[in-house]
């Protein structure tokens, strides 16, 4: 017997969303960059679970493409983070506000 | 030789060119300003010879072929209209050629010397060279169009000429004003040319004449020669575009005596000799030539009897002189105008020049009043003056006689009493106003303490040419009215003299003039040199008719009332709208712009979260807006 479909989506909306939120309402960029992560994984979820459904791997190659550009994201974004950090001892992204209008 | 005549325009044109851009404006260090001049006078002088030759080769032919045309090249073509660059070697035209060649190269002569201490020595003979090769186009010219080029030509050289000294602020304005009111005539001859082609299909010479005589109605007609008629009025200062005369000798003497004096402003009596069958059809334009000479003769006339400054007495004499050759030329007397208008280049060249000499010799001074007694100073001036002055009074047996007492007595012969009369008014003014500047500046008392030196021998050159031409141009060329040379030779292009009867015999007439010329010459002596009137106190008496004199019946200050006031009016309120409207609306959208971009900035906080958001709520509309759209 196979899980029906509605199950993955219902779980990739709730994680989507727990990501989404937390990229609205969290100050620290670190916090919010691991939500982007969940929104990011919340869509290879859907993805995957999609192709499985139409019994066709696009799906499944697409999820990888993101996962890898995910994984190179996640060092540049780092990167960054951690450079902020040691010039300001703050990773809230509120104090970020140099390039206002 | 006829066939090379296209190089009597040329070589004052490649003399300009060489002044103009090789010697130039002369170079610090360097004299080449004087060289230039030697060139610029050569190549006058060498298209004089040119010009002469042509003339011989002209009298080889039988009198009623003397007509040759040398196409050049082919200008414009547009459907029918076709206008070729080509010169007509004719009577008419080769005797302006060497007017203004031989007179040219006379005061170009007398420009080195007179010209030698200006630092634009340079500049100004590619002016002057460049006016003499725009004159020579106008009148070789076959077509009214090239015609117009020439005439254009001179009136551009006339400008920078006038105001050659361009840091006088009275010389810059006088240029300008020469240039705008002559192009008020320019404009009107433009239509006139336009009308010639519309009536007749065609601008040359030969073709136009050759149709109008069957071909164009009397209207037609009238309407073409008014319209280049008022094309003559600006070039030739008369009455009512002569304003710009008397301010034009702020140029440079040598150009007062060519452009303003001698050639140029004769170009409007050689327009409506070279057009007389156009204005014979029209009759009534011929009338309008002859009203609007003898006017402008006799108006000029008092007007420079006004005056106290030499050259502007010289200007209106100039245009009194041309008046008397359009009074001609309207009574049909063609070549007594034409031979007034040769004599008068030579007598006014030397009057002007001679002028010159004084100016030289006294730092400039222009006003009679400061003058005086130059005669023990300048003994060699004084006799150069008196005979272009007598010469213009109409003494014999000196050239303006001949062409002075011909004309007032063809009034007198052809059943114009009227004008006959006005005529005899105005020889015996110009007798009068022509003595004047002559006692007044070297004869009386003395009323300058400054010492006046003899111009240079450089400068007596050309004039003591020109006396002689003075003495014998009258007797080679025009001893009598029919006979006469210049009649004869002229004879072909305008036809032949109608002498109508009189009432007074030949010798009458002339004894009549000679005693006419003779007693003004006395009155003159007898005002200004015996020092028995006291003229200078004369505008204390009666201020009210010498300020009408000195101001030429203050027509100057009716223009400026007329045109200038709502003129400058009509600018003021062009700049209110230009201001208010056209800056305004500029302005206005500016404004609106600038102030829709600084909301632009108040979106832009600076919080990446608050973007987020944004993309979050954007990204939702689409997604309602594509979902909607299904649905």
């Amino acid at each position: 017997m196979t899980t029906p479909i509605s199950y993955f989506l219902v779980v990739s909306a709730m994680l989507f969303s727990i990501g989404t939120i937390g990229v609205l309402v969290r100050k620290n960029a670190l916090i919010i960059f691991m939500s982007v992560e969940l929104q990011l994984n919340a869509v290879n979820l859907a993805l995957v679970a999609f192709s499985r459904m139409h019994n066709e791997l696009d799906g499944q190659v697409l999820a990888f493409f993101s996962m890898v550009v995910a994984a190179a994201e996640v060092v540049v974004g780092l990167a960054i983070i951690v450079t902020v950090y040691r010039r300001r001892r703050s990773a809230s992204v509120d104090d970020l506000t140099v390039l206002r209008g | 030789m006829l066939d090379l005549i296209w190089l009597v325009p040329a070589l004052p044109l490649a003399g300009a060119t060489v002044n103009l851009f090789l010697l130039g404006p002369s170079r610090p260090g360097r004299r080449l300003g004087r060289n230039g001049g030697w060139l610029a006078t050569a190549l006058v002088g060498l298209a004089f010879a040119v010009s002469v030759g042509a003339l011989l080769d002209l009298l080889a032919i039988g009198a009623e072929e003397r007509v040759h045309v040398t196409r050049l090249f082919e200008w414009i073509t547009a459907g029918s209209f076709s206008v070729d660059v080509a010169f007509r070697v004719d009577p008419l035209s080769i005797t302006m050629a060497l007017v203004v060649t031989g007179v040219g190269a006379l005061i170009h002569l007398y420009a080195i010397g007179y010209m030698e201490h200006d630092p634009r020595i340079g500049t100004f003979f590619a002016y002057l060279n460049l006016f003499v090769a725009f004159m020579l186009v106008l009148v070789l010219a076959d077509n009214y169009l090239l015609l117009f080029v020439g005439w254009e030509g001179v009136g551009l050289c006339s400008y920078l000429l006038i105001g050659f000294w361009y840091d006088r602020p009275t010389a810059s304005s006088a240029a300008k004003k020469a240039f705008v009111t002559t192009r008020i005539g320019d404009a009107a001859m433009l239509l006139g040319i336009v009308l010639i082609f519309v009536h007749l299909g065609s601008l040359d010479f030969d073709a136009v004449f050759g149709e109008a005589a069957g071909g164009l109605t009397q209207g037609a007609a009238t309407a073409i020669s008014l319209l280049l008629l008022a094309g003559a009025i600006g070039k030739s200062a008369q009455l009512p575009l002569h304003v710009w005369l008397p301010d034009a000798m702020e140029g440079p003497t040598p150009v007062s005596a060519l452009i303003h004096a001698a050639t140029m402003v004769t170009a409007g009596v050689y327009l409506v000799v070279r057009s007389h069958v156009l204005f014979e059809l029209s009759g009534t334009a011929l009338t309008v030539v002859l009203v609007v000479g003898l006017v402008s003769a006799l108006y000029a006339a008092l007007a420079s009897i006004g005056q106290f400054d030499i050259k502007r007495a010289l200007a209106y004499s100039t245009m009194s002189q041309i008046g008397f050759m359009f009074f001609a030329a309207g009574m049909g007397f063609y070549t007594g105008a034409m031979l007034l208008l040769v004599c008068h280049a030579f007598y006014k060249a030397l009057l002007f020049l001679t002028a010159g000499n004084v100016l030289h010799g006294m730092d400039d001074e222009t006003d009679m009043r400061r003058m005086g007694g130059l005669r023990v100073d300048m003994p060699v001036s004084t006799v150069w003056f008196a005979i272009g002055a007598l010469s213009l009074a109409g003494i014999p047996p000196l050239a303006g006689f001949f062409a002075k007492d011909q004309i007032v007595s063809f009034a007198s012969t052809s059943d114009r009493d009227l004008a006959w009369v006005l005529a005899t008014i105005g020889a015996f003014l110009s007798a009068l106003y022509i003595a004047r500047p002559l006692f007044l500046t070297f004869f009386g008392r003395r009323r300058n303490d400054s010492h006046a030196h003899e111009a240079p021998g450089l400068m007596q050159t050309p004039l003591a040419v020109l006396a002689l031409l003075v003495v014998a141009g009258g007797l080679v060329l025009g001893l009598t009215a029919e006979g006469g040379r210049l009649a004869v030779f002229l004879e072909p292009v305008v036809g032949a003299v109608e002498h109508g009867g009189g009432a007074l015999s030949e010798g009458t007439l002339i004894g009549f003039s000679v005693a006419i010329a003779v007693a003004a010459v006395l009155v003159a002596y007898w005002v200004w040199a015996s020092g028995r009137v006291n003229w200078q106190a004369f505008p204390e008496r009666q201020p009210e008719l010498a300020g009408w004199l000195a101001n030429a019946f203050y027509l100057n200050a009716l223009y400026a009332w007329l045109v200038q006031f709502p003129g400058k009016g009509f600018g003021r309120a062009l700049r209110v709208v230009d201001e208010r409207v056209i800056d305004g609306a500029v302005n206005g959208v500016a404004d609106e712009v600038g102030d829709a971009s600084r909301l632009a900035p108040t979106i832009q906080r600076g919080f990446v979260r608050s973007y987020a958001l944004a993309f979050l709520l954007g990204a939702v509309a689409l997604l309602l807006f594509l979902g909607l759209r299904i649905v």
